[in-house]
């Protein structure tokens, strides 16, 4: 019996884990009814914008191997940006959401032009300097544009009309179809021409090069769209809260958000998923200790780190290949079962 | 005239103390390919172990330094076996970026373990000299800043006495040109590692008490030296002892004119916009080999 190969789309979403995913994602929408508290919904919204920021940022990260370290810029340029058009130019905050996205965007592309002549660890200092640079100019701003060390206050969001339980819980929703658009339109961008010539210009320069992909054009693009995805979940943090200052960046959200991405699974779909969901329970479990988070969060991250380097998502993709294998083989009894076939172009995952 | 020697002053106090903390991070770099983000930390915990020793044992400032490169040694022993040596020829992963990430690790629980030993404020540690000299009307040069800078200078040459005279040290920079080759001449790489590494944070160490005296001990007080010594040597070269200590110096410069002529505020950004132009024009930094370490 012949039959034809799976093409990449197919060979990922295959039905086995479509259902699983399509559970998973009832469970998500229906949580804020099993679950009907006010505090716990609202910790689930801020998990969920940071689902999309972690997407985005793995985005460059992981799937197109610049070591970007400045994703924070673009989250508070994201931010920034729909607060000032809400406060000084009075936008809806539809719209100022898109100019926040925006302006990630635009200042991802001003990110990615210097990356394009850097490797490695030099790469990672000026994506960081970048983002230093951008909290110290805000913080030491005192024209009232940014509010300087304090932050924009009291920004009208959506859904203002609505009871509180039900507003966080229309926010909660709102957030959580951004986040699973966000991951699954990057899912299938990794899988289509643009995604295998990132993951080609990652895993070596000179081969992506010479079968004619253009680095300067590719990771431009790539940047560009984790950029408006990181503004994006920037604006949604400003709505959401209200406010926004200069605190989201730095050093202690950066350590978290990259324990995040890497405990996870660097370069893997569902990796910021996994690792934003498991340290926010984390977090909460520890909210009694504050003291203690950080310290357990920094042992997660060097245990997980030095046991699976390639983090949990990777791990569960080993185990997800032999179900799947063992699947088939129950579906036609002596034919041949299908190769396992690798989730990523290289053996990095 | 009174800025221009103020300026000089402050230049050479800050880029020895830079040059202390950034010539173990392009060391560790050099041989490990480490970028070691837990130095930051080994400057934090020298300065507890000089606020310990001298302010409330009351002890000499010579056992607090004793101390403090005995403590961070061991320490960055510790930091190498756990964090860097499970990973090494580990297949299937990006040993750079991840070492990177472990020690960040490692840094992490290090500031946040003092911080619940010792809290989060500012706990003061006397200057080892005190005293200073006027150089020229209004420009003062404490003895503190002296001995620093005379203590930083003086390891900055035994270091690279004892790396280019001695058998260990010529060991230590084979590694650093070939791994394969050296360990083919009998050098013991596994053994070279940890002692590296500890040795790098002992040097932090002692920066550290000496840090501590000009400004506090705190779980904080780590991150901004590992931000500058970062910037240093990246800016010199990754790997390069030379370009290491010359960017020391320069950094010194560029803070000590920004903060006189322009104001303490505008110190960092302008040092970071200055990084970055150079960067641009100079990707490999100072003295740095395009995707080649030198030692």
């Amino acid at each position: 019996m012949t039959r034809r190969r799976p093409t990449p789309m197919q060979a990922t979403f295959t039905r086995w884990k479509v259902s699983i995913s399509l559970a998973l994602l009832a469970i998500a929408v229906l949580i804020p009814f099993v679950y009907p508290n006010q505090y716990g919904t609202g910790v689930m919204v801020t998990m969920m914008i940071l689902i999309t920021l972690n997407a985005s940022w793995n985005f460059t990260l992981g799937h197109a191997g610049v070591w970007n370290f400045g994703q924070l810029a673009l989250y508070a340029a994201g931010g920034y940006g729909c607060g000032m058009l809400v406060l000084h130019a009075s936008f809806p905050p539809v719209l100022a959401l898109i100019g926040g996205a925006l302006a990630g965007a635009v200042f991802a592309t001003l990110l990615a032009l210097p990356t394009l002549r850097l490797f490695g660890i030099y790469t990672s200092l000026l994506t960081f300097a970048a983002a230093v640079v951008l909290q110290l100019v805000i913080q030491n701003d005192d024209t009232g544009a940014t509010g300087g060390a304090f932050g924009l206050p009291s920004i009208q969001g959506f859904f203002g009309g609505l009871d509180p339980l039900w507003q966080v819980r229309a926010w909660y929703w709102l957030c959580l179809a951004i986040a699973v658009a966000t991951v699954v339109g990057l899912a299938v961008l990794m899988k289509q021409p643009f995604g295998l010539a990132l993951r080609t210009l990652r895993d070596s320069l000179p081969y992506g090069s010479a079968r004619g992909v253009d680095p300067r054009r590719y990771r431009v693009l790539a940047f560009a769209l984790s950029g408006a995805l990181a503004g994006l979940a920037g604006g949604l943090y400003t709505l959401y809260n209200g406010s926004i200052a200069p605190n989201v960046m730095g050093l202690t959200p950066l350590s978290i958000y990259v324990t995040m991405i890497v405990v996870g699974g660097l370069g893997t779909i569902t990796g910021p998923i996994i690792g934003t969901v498991i340290l926010t329970i984390v977090q909460q479990a520890l909210i009694d200790h504050p003291g203690t988070q950080l310290t357990v969060l920094g042992l997660v991250l060097l245990v997980i780190v030095v046991f699976f380097p390639r983090g949990i998502a990777a791990e569960g993709a080993k185990v997800t290949r032999r179900v799947e294998a063992w699947m088939n083989e129950e579906e036609e009894v002596g034919g041949d079962a299908m190769a396992p076939v690798p989730v990523t172009a290289s053996g990095r995952a | 005239m009174t800025d221009l020697i103020s300026i000089a002053v402050t230049t050479v106090v800050l880029g020895s103390i830079y040059g202390l903390v950034a010539i173990g991070m392009t060391m560790i770099y050099g041989i490990l390919r480490v970028l070691d983000m837990s130095q930051g930390s080994m400057v934090m915990v020298g300065g507890f172990v000089g606020w310990g020793i001298m302010t409330s044992a009351g002890w000499s400032p010579i056992v607090a330094l004793v101390a403090a490169f005995a403590a961070c040694f061991a320490l960055g022993v510790v930091t190498q076996l756990v964090s860097v040596q499970p990973l090494i020829g580990r297949r299937g992963v990006d040993f750079e970026m991840i070492t990177f990430i472990t020690t960040f690790a490692v840094a992490i629980v290090f500031s946040n373990v003092a911080l619940q030993i010792w809290g989060a404020g500012q706990h003061p540690v006397p200057n080892i000299v005190s005293g200073s000299v006027e150089l020229y009307n209004g420009v003062n040069l404490t003895y503190q800043s002296m001995l620093m800078a005379g203590v930083s200078i003086a390891i900055m040459i035994a270091f690279g006495v004892f790396l280019t005279r001695s058998r260990y040290g010529i060991a230590v920079r084979a590694i650093a040109q070939d791994v394969d080759a050296a360990r083919l001449m009998g050098v013991p790489i596994k053994r070279v590692f940890p002692v590296v590494m500890g040795f790098a944070s002992a040097l932090a160490g002692i920066a550290g008490v000496f840090l501590a005296g000009q400004y506090f001990a705190s779980p904080t007080a780590g991150d901004q030296p590992l931000l500058i010594a970062l910037i240093v040597v990246v800016f010199g070269g990754l790997g390069s002892l030379p370009g290491t200590i010359v960017a020391a110096y320069a950094i010194g410069l560029i803070q000590a004119s920004a903060s006189t002529l322009i104001g303490t505020t505008w110190a960092l950004p302008i040092l970071y916009g200055v990084i970055l132009l150079v960067l641009l024009v100079r990707p490999q930094g100072l003295l740095g080999r395009p995707m080649e370490a030198r030692l």
